[in-house]
This record gives C-alpha cells, structure tokens and sequence, in this order.
C-alpha cells in the first residue's frame, strides 16, 4: 500500500472534486442543506444522459430528498451534490426547492407566524 | 425570502440545529425521533489552517472531514422538519453558521456533569440572535440541578426556556422541538409589535 484512496463512492475510486470538473461550488448561491430535490418529468425523460452521481441523484430523487440526505446517501462530499444539483436544474432535469424562510430576516412576519404555526401543529400532532 | 412556493409536489422543508458539546447526546435526540436512523454527512474543508489531525488526515492531504448527523421527520401541513446535530469539536464552529442559516431555532443540549461544554454554542445563539432553548439532558431521569442553578450556571436571562429531557425519549425530544417553535413564535410576535 502507498497510497490511500481520498474516498470511496459508490464502487468507484475518485477523488471528490473530479466529478464536478474540479468545481466547489464557490461563487454559486448556496444551495440550503435542506432544499428539496425532485426530479422533473423532463428529468425522468432524459435519465440515460446521465452517469454516476448525477443518475444517482436523478433515481433518489424521485421523492423528494434533501442535500444533505444524497450527500449521505451517496457518500460523496455536500459541496459535490451542490455542483450536481445546481448543473441538472440547469438542465431542468430537477428542481430545488429552497426552505420556506429565515428567522431573523427581513421575512414577512405573517407568513413567517403562519408556518410557525403549522410547524408547532404538526410536532405536537406526532 | 418569505414563502418560495415549491415547483415540485409542494413539500416544504424546515430545520432545527440540535447543539451541545461533545458527547452530550445530541444523536441519540435526534435518533429518538428521526423517522430515518440518523445519516452522517460529511463536507471537506480545504484550507489547511482549521486543523490536520481530524480522523481523515493524512500526511499529504490538507483536508478536513467535518461530519454532520442529521434526522427527518414528515409533518403534517405538507412540511418536512430536518434536524442537524452540530460537529462537536469546536474547531469546526465555522460549520454551525451554514447549519444555523434559515433555521426556526436551535436546542442546546445540556449534561449537568459537564455544564461547560455548551458554552460554545450558547455564544453561538446569542450572538447570532438564533432563538434556542436549552434542554438539561436528564440521563436516567436524574434531576442533578434544578432550573435556576442551571440558569445561573449558564448565565443567561429569563428569555431563553430552560427544560429538562432524556433525549433518549421521544415524547421529551417531540416536546422540546415544540418548545423551540414556541419559542420562536414568542420572538417573532414580541419583534413585529414592537416594530
């Protein structure tokens, strides 16, 4: 042994940013860790195009799953699903949808109040 | 960025970051009410400067492995609540802001034995005015201090609720994460009548 592999993904030795063409993601908005990805019809269409990860996103997506979740699903790097997620909604294989609001921001208090409330409803109805 | 309308099946996604030193059992409350067992995520810090002695470094790499525990729960109303455990070391503090980001608050895991470990993330919440409740990890259902001690020891005003849990239950996890709604609802509502 001289060498480690830098990680291992899906059967296939690589390292993390070789699949994004050495992107990080820097310079694009930051996609929230819990947006939702679901893939398109469009998306279902064109799913051979892709390989790898991106088709692994592609088929997790189905239902609709988090960053986070096909960062860990996938055992690839956040920053990676970002630059994947970010290029198939480009191609409008997948949307994205970001979290709702943010607290301490300049959010519209009665839509932020409303969701607050659903939130509560919905834990205390568990 | 109120009320991004989903283009998809209409799902909307919500969080809760879940903080406390290291140890303090902030998986297992997630685990406790996680309809998934609790996923591990990890993101790669390249700049060499936080630190090379984490699990993954080697001698010819610069990067740092920060992994992040994270647990989903389907509500009703079409929402889906994530909550994210905190990298523990504290070297990693850089993380919790992109957690911290877009969440309806935070809980501060509390283990009376060693009080101090959450200190970091209450000066986290503070200074970034993320509502957070802070909830005594009561393991074995031992009560070791009562609210106002922990309240003094913690140095915090009356504001933030003090509560008491075995994070390994999870009618006490399901009742904090109302807390922190709760308490997030107060904020908001006191800030707009006060505005």
């Amino acid at each position: 042994m001289t060498s480690m592999p830098e990680t291992h993904a899906g059967g296939r030795i690589v390292r993390p940013y070789t699949m994004t063409g050495g992107r990080t993601g820097v310079g694009h908005p930051m996609i929230a860790l819990e947006a939702l990805v679901a893939v398109t019809p469009a998306g279902m269409r064109m799913r051979h195009q892709f390989r790898w990860e991106a088709a692994e996103i592609i088929a997790r997506s189905r239902s609709e799953t988090a960053i986070i979740e096909l960062a860990a699903l996938l055992e690839v790097p956040i920053g990676v699903v970002r630059v994947l997620t970010a290029d198939l909604r480009e191609k409008g294989a997948v949307t994205i949808t970001e979290p709702a609001s943010e607290s301490g921001s300049e959010a519209d208090t009665p839509g932020y109040t409303e969701l607050l409330q659903k939130v509560l409803d919905g834990i205390n109805a568990l | 960025m109120a009320s991004t309308p989903s283009e998809s099946t209409g799902l909307t996604p919500v969080k809760i970051v879940v903080a406390g030193g290291f140890g303090v059992g902030k998986t297992t409350f997630v685990g406790a009410i996680s309809e998934i067992e609790p996923l591990r995520s990890e993101a790669i810090i390249t700049d060499a400067s936080y630190g090379i002695d984490e699990v993954t470094a080697d001698a010819t790499k610069t990067e740092t492995t920060v992994a992040m525990d994270f647990g989903r729960i389907s509500l009703k109303h079409q929402l889906v609540l994530y909550l994210f455990g905190t990298p523990g070391q504290d070297r990693f503090h850089f993380m919790w802001d992109e957690l911290a980001r877009g969440a309806i608050g935070a809980v501060v895991l509390v283990d009376t034995r060693r009080i101090e470990a959450c200190f970091a993330a209450i000066d986290f919440f503070e200074k970034r005015r993320t509502p957070f409740v802070v909830a005594v990890n009561t393991f074995h259902g031992q009560r070791l201090h009562g609210e106002d001690e922990v309240r003094n020891a913690l140095q915090i005003g009356p504001e933030a609720p003090i509560v008491f849990c075995d994070a390994r239950v999870r009618v006490d996890v399901q009742r904090v994460l109302g807390n922190v709604v709760e308490h997030t609802l107060d904020r908001v509502m006191s800030e707009a009548a006060a505005s």
